[in-house]
């Protein structure tokens, strides 16, 4: 199943509970109040939902909420599900 | 008793709905919650069974996250969102949200039998299937026991003594029992008390399978054709508070506790035992001081095992006499399953609304009564009562028995 960069906006204000009008590109992830737990309560939930695996110690430091979100977009859809 | 200890709020979340009074309203027009449910072990465990069992509204949280945020009910197990939620209620009735008492001169003291179970199946799913043998962090304190404790800490800002009690189907007796001390001793003015349980999950389903004790069809205590009882998941919590305190601040009083009665079989991990079971019964009784004729409420601990049934009938009437079968009792469990370590507290806050209401709620699922189960049962439909003082029973696997004396 492909990902949108709406569909991760919304399941990162799920998961990591943050007002969805707040995420915007350039927020980094303290600004947001998102910690390094939320961050990988969103990873398992992206396991869950999509199949793919990514480990917290594959991503990349990140500057901004939209760094994180282009790499994961591009580790949900260019890999096939892993179950 | 030194102090006197009121009831001040109410909470409870199961099968028969969300709060103290739309359970109360179902338990007495006889609105049960038991229905066929599918438990699916997931891809590394056999097929699915379905089985029947009594469970909350899917979105039993949402009102509560509507008031308070998700920033601690989204970090919990499911058995202490359900202890969150009713100890929101019932501090609401209690109008304690945000009052100084509960800084420094309250305690939480919740049971639960088991604690969260569902994220310790979920994350030994994912671990010992190989999946990926990732752990979530979060797993070690959504599982412990007390993760329901601190949830109601951490949301009302409680820093007095603050602990969970595990007796499993007694956990939450000894909970208020343990509360109600806290008062009586003079440590605290107010005590949030009762409990919570949510497994009906495919792993623990499958281990009572493995024990028997669950019912081919539903619960049907103290009647003929019972063989078992039906898991229920939910959670109640009572405001106990030292009655000057409530007074002083003109706190609805709901009820009064009045003392309990707690013993040890020392004799089998399963069966019952009669003695057991009476002597807790007996101390209850005497805190409740009884005048000579007086009716007294009987929420029975009535689980629908032959074994119990039987058992806890013979020490009613042991205890309390069988001349007239002059005291109803209730077994609410037909309507709301064994909420295991939730089941006492939810039980008292039906016991509380009946002696408030004088009407004590039906028992449902009866076929027709056992001669070796001869006992007042309120059948039917909702009775009026005279009562002003409630027994409510729970015994625990183990041989913990509890009983706790209420009036209202």
């Amino acid at each position: 199943m492909k990902a949108t960069e709406s569909d991760l906006l919304d399941l990162i204000a799920q998961e990591a509970i943050v007002d969805r009008q707040k995420l915007v590109r350039d927020a980094t992830l303290a600004d947001l109040g998102i910690s390094s737990l939320d961050v990988i309560t969103m990873l398992f939930e992206l396991e869950e939902r999509y199949g793919v695996v990514i480990e917290e110690g594959d991503m990349p430091q990140v500057a901004n909420l939209g760094e994180m979100v282009d790499y994961l977009l591009g580790r949900i859809n260019a890999e096939e599900p892993a179950a | 008793m030194s102090r006197r200890i009121a009831v001040t709020g109410l909470g409870a979340i199961s099968a028969l709905g969300v709060g103290a009074e739309e359970t109360w309203r179902a338990a007495c027009e006889g609105r049960g919650g038991i229905a066929q449910h599918s438990f699916d072990p997931g891809s590394h465990g056999p097929g699915p069974v379905t089985l029947p069992a009594a469970l909350p509204p899917a979105d039993f949280a949402s009102g509560y996250e509507t008031r308070y945020g998700r920033k601690i009910s989204a970090g919990v197990d499911r058995f202490a969102l359900l202890a969150l939620c009713a100890a929101a209620e019932a501090l609401e009735q209690a109008g304690l949200v945000d009052h100084a008492v509960l800084d420094q001169r309250t305690a939480v003291v919740l049971g639960h039998g088991q604690g969260g179970q569902d994220t310790l199946e979920k994350s030994y799913e994912r671990y010992f299937g190989a999946r990926t043998q990732r752990m979530h962090p979060a797993t070690v304190p959504k599982v412990m026991v007390s993760g329901g404790v601190s949830a109601v800490a951490m949301q009302f800002g409680v820093h007095g003594p603050v602990f969970a009690t595990s007796s499993a189907c007694a956990s939450s007796a000894h909970a208020v029992i343990q509360g109600a001390g806290l008062i009586q001793a003079g440590l605290v003015d107010v005590a949030v008390v009762g409990g919570s349980e949510a497994i009906a999950t495919p792993g623990c389903m499958a281990g009572w399978q493995a024990i028997q004790a669950l019912a081919s069809e539903t619960c049907r205590p103290f009647s003929q054709g019972r063989d078992g009882m039906v898991m229920g998941e939910g959670g109640a919590v009572l405001v106990l508070e030292d009655l000057r305190h409530a007074e002083a601040r003109g706190a609805e009083i709901l009820g009064e506790y009045l003392g309990g009665g707690m013993t040890s079989d020392a004799f089998h991990l399963t069966q019952p035992s009669l003695d057991g079971v009476s002597a807790a019964l007996r101390q209850a009784r005497d805190a409740a001081a009884l005048a000579p004729g007086e009716q007294v409420l009987i929420a029975a601990h009535g689980t629908g095992t032959p074994l119990n049934d039987q058992n806890e009938a013979a020490a009613i009437r042991a205890v309390l006499g069988h001349a007239g079968q002059a005291h109803p009792v209730i077994a609410t469990k037909s309507a709301h399953g064994h909420l295991i370590g939730g089941s006492a507290a939810l039980q008292a806050v039906i016991a509380l609304k009946a002696l408030k209401a004088r009407l004590a709620p039906p028992v449902l699922n009866h076929i027709a009564p056992d001669p070796a189960c001869e006992v007042d049962l309120v059948l039917g439909q909702v009775r009026p009562i005279e009562a002003r003082k409630a027994l409510v029973n729970a015994f625990a696997f183990g041989g913990l028995n509890v009983s706790m004396a209420f009036a209202a």
